[in-house]
C-alpha cells in the first residue's frame, strides 16, 4: 500500500533526524579527546583533528595528582564489583526465601517491602550519613558497597521469576533427601541465573553512575569513585575542553563495554519490570 | 497496582502450600531472608524514620537532637524573614518546574522513538542502541559533555547556529538547556518499554479500525494509547519521581544560576546538611520531608487520573 510506504518514510526520517542529535554529542566527544589543546584553542572548528594525538589520555590519566582519574577508576570498579556481587548473593537468597520457604509472616513481610518501595528516598539521606560516619566508613567503599545492598526491587523481580519455576522441580528433590540448602544451590540457582544477570547489569550500571552519595560519604580527593570525581576534575578543566571531556570519556566506557556484549538483557529486563506491574 | 497483583498471587501459592501440607517450623527460612532484613532495616529502614523525626530537631549532625516541635517546619514554610523560607520557595518551585517542562517530553518523545521504531525500519538495532545508551552514562560524564557542546565561545552549538547565545547563565536558555539534556540522556528505559508496548498490540485491532473508516489519529487515540495505558501509568509515575529528585544536572552544568533561577531543592538540603559551615540537618531533613510528601502526593493524583478512566 502506498500509504503504508508513507508512513514508513516520515518515520524512517524522523528517526534520522533524531539519531543526528543523539550522535553528535558522543562523536564530539571521542573526536576532541584525541585534539590537542593548541588545535582547539586555535583552530576550533574543524570537524577532525589536524593532528591526532593520544596525549589528553597521558595526562587526564596518570599526571595530574589532584584529579587521579585513574585511581578513581579502580575505586569504581572496586565499589561496583562488590556490591553487585553482595547484591546477587542477598537478593537470590531473598529470593528464595520469599518464593519457596515457609515460615510465619512471609507474605506479610513481603508485602510491608513492596509497599516501602513507595518512600522516597531523600528523607533518609542525613541519618544514612551519620550511620556511615558513626561506623567509621566516611571515605570508605564500604559506605557505598552496603547501603546498596538494601533495595528491594531486586528480590521482587528474582521472586517473581522463581514462581515461573514448577514446584514440582524442588519437591521431587526434596523426595530424594535434598536440604533446602542443596535445593537452593543445584536446583535453584542455575535457573535463575537470567534474571540474576539482569540484576547485576543494573546494579553495577547503578553503582558506577551514582552521584549525589558518594559526594556525600567521600570527600578524600584519592579515595572516592569516578562519577563524584568528575565534578572536581570539571571545576579543574573547565577552560581546558580536550582533558575535560577525556575524563568523562573514559568514565563511561565501562557500562558502554558492559551495554555491547550483554544488549539482549538489558533490553528484556526493561519490558520484564514494566510488564509485571499494571 | 501493585499490592493487587501481589496479594493475589500470594493467595495462591499460600494455597498451594496448604495443600502439600509440609509443616517445617525452623530457623532456616530467617538465614535466606535475614541478610537482606537486617541490611534494610539497618540502612534504609531506621534512617528513613529518623530522618522524620530529626526534622521535628535542631540537629546539628554533631550532638544530640533536641525536640522543637513543628519549628522548623514553621521556619521553613511560614517566616518570611528567613533565608531558609527563601530556599524552600525558590528550591521547591524550581523542582516543580523542571518535573513540569521534563516529564511531558521524556514520555512523547520516546513514544515517538518507539512509534517509528515500530515501523521496522532498516537499522533498527542500531537506532535502538543509540537512544538508549545515554541512560548508562553517569550524570557528570554528560553534563560535562554538554557543557563544552553549549559553551559561549568553543561550543560547536553556538558556532554552527552561528550566534553567540549564553546558554548556561541567561535566562530562558538555561531552563531549555537543562530540558534538552534531560531528554538525551534519560528518554532509553521509556523507549524500550514503549517498543515493548506496541508490538503487544493485535494487529486486527487496527485492521478492524480501518475497515470501520478510522484515521490515523483516531486509531492512535482510540487503539494504540488505551492499549499500552498500563505501561504510560508506569513510565509517567516512575519518570515523574526520578525528575523530583533533579540534583546533577543543574548543579554541574548551570551552578544553579543565573542567579539562583535553576536551583533545586536538592541542592538546598545537600548544602544545609552537608555543606561547609555548621550543619543545619534538623531544617535539611524538614525539607527532605517537604519533598517526600510533595512525591507521593503527586503519585497518587496521577495514579488516581490514570487509573480512573478504565
Amino acid at each position: 500500500m502506498a500509504k503504508k510506504r508513507t508512513v514508513k518514510f516520515v518515520s524512517l526520517l524522523f528517526l534520522l533526524l533524531m539519531s543526528f542529535i543523539w550522535i553528535v554529542p558522543l562523536l564530539y566527544t571521542i573526536i576532541t579527546t584525541f585534539k590537542s589543546e593548541a588545535d582547539i584553542q586555535s583552530n576550533a572548528f574543524t570537524i577532525l583533528p589536524i593532528h591526532w594525538v593520544i596525549g589528553n589520555y597521558q595526562d587526564v590519566l596518570f599526571d595530574n595528582t589532584s584529579a587521579p582519574v585513574a585511581k578513581w577508576f579502580m575505586n569504581s570498579l572496586i565499589i561496583s564489583v562488590s556490591q553487585t556481587l553482595l547484591v546477587v548473593v542477598i537478593v537470590s537468597l531473598a529470593g528464595y526465601g520469599y518464593s519457596r520457604m515457609k515460615f510465619k509472616g512471609r507474605d506479610a513481610i513481603f508485602v510491608f517491602l513492596m509497599a516501602t518501595m513507595m518512600f522516597p528516598a531523600v528523607v533518609n539521606l542525613i541519618p544514612l550519613y551519620k550511620i556511615i560516619d558513626t561506623l567509621g566508613w566516611v571515605n570508605n567503599n564500604l559506605a557505598m558497597i552496603v547501603p546498596g545492598a538494601t533495595g528491594v526491587f531486586n528480590i521482587f523481580l528474582v521472586r517473581q521469576f522463581m514462581q515461573g519455576i514448577p514446584k514440582e522441580f524442588d519437591e521431587s528433590a526434596r523426595v530424594d533427601g535434598a536440604s533446602d540448602f542443596q535445593i537452593f544451590i543445584k536446583l535453584v540457582l542455575p535457573m535463575i541465573r537470567p534474571v540474576l544477570t539482569v540484576v547485576a547489569l543494573f546494579t553495577f550500571t547503578a553503582s558506577w553512575n551514582d552521584f549525589l552519595w558518594p559526594s556525600i560519604v567521600f570527600n578524600d580527593v584519592e579515595k572516592m569513585p569516578i562519577t563524584p570525581g568528575l565534578q572536581l576534575l570539571q571545576g579543574m578543566y573547565s577552560l581546558d575542553i580536550a582533558h575535560a571531556l577525556t575524563g568523562a570519556l573514559v568514565a563511561i566506557i565501562p557500562t558502554f563495554i558492559l551495554y555491547l556484549f550483554t544488549q539482549k538483557y538489558f533490553m528484556e529486563s526493561l519490558s520484564l519490570s514494566s510488564g509485571v506491574k499494571g | 497496582m501493585i499490592n493487587t497483583g501481589v496479594k493475589k498471587e500470594l493467595s495462591m501459592t499460600a494455597e498451594l502450600e496448604k495443600n502439600l501440607g509440609k509443616k517445617r517450623a525452623n530457623l532456616s527460612p530467617y538465614l535466606y531472608i535475614g541478610p537482606h532484613l537486617i541490611l534494610f532495616a539497618i540502612f534504609f529502614l531506621f534512617p528513613t524514620l529518623y530522618g522524620i523525626y530529626i526534622s521535628f530537631t535542631n540537629w546539628d549532625l554533631i550532638g544530640t537532637p533536641e525536640f522543637v516541635g513543628f519549628a522548623n517546619y514553621k521556619e521553613i514554610l511560614f517566616n518570611q524573614d528567613s533565608t531558609f523560607y527563601d530556599q524552600l520557595r525558590n528550591g521547591l518551585g524550581n523542582t516543580f518546574k523542571f518535573v513540569l517542562f521534563t516529564v511531558p517530553a521524556c514520555i512523547i518523545v520516546p513514544l515517538l522513538l518507539a512509534a517509528g521504531l515500530n515501523t521496522k525500519p532498516k537499522g533498527l538495532k542500531f537506532f535502538q542502541a543509540l537512544f538508549y545508551m545515554p541512560t548508562l552514562f553517569s550524570v557528570s560524564a554528560v553534563m560535562i559533555v554538554f557543557s563544552m557542546l553549549f559553551s559561549v565561545s568553543f561550543g560547536p552549538i553556538n558556532h554552527y547556529l552561528n550566534v553567540e547565545t549564553n546558554w548556561l547563565a541567561t535566562q530562558p536558555y538555561a531552563w531549555i538547556t537543562l530540558v534538552i539534556v534531560t531528554i538525551w540522556w534519560t528518554i532509553g528505559a521509556n523507549m524500550i518499554i514503549y517498543q515493548a508496548a506496541l508490538n503487544g498490540i493485535s494487529k486486527d485491532l487496527y485492521e478492524a479500525a480501518a475497515i470501520d473508516g478510522a484515521n490515523s489519529i483516531q486509531k492512535f487515540f482510540r487503539i494504540t494509547l488505551p492499549s499500552i495505558r498500563a505501561q504510560l501509568l508506569y513510565t509517567v509515575v516512575i519518570t515523574t519521581i526520578a525528575q523530583f529528585n533533579i540534583y546533577g544536572q543543574p548543579l554541574m552544568l548551570t551552578k544553579g544560576g543565573p542567579t539562583s533561577s535553576t536551583t533545586v531543592l536538592l541542592m538546598y538540603i545537600q548544602k544545609n546538611a552537608f555543606g561547609s559551615g555548621n550543619s543545619i540537618a534538623g531544617i535539611g531533613s524538614a525539607m527532605a520531608v517537604i519533598l517526600g510528601l510533595c512525591i507521593m502526593v503527586v503519585s497518587a493524583i496521577q495514579f488516581f487520573f490514570l487509573r480512573q478512566r478504565d
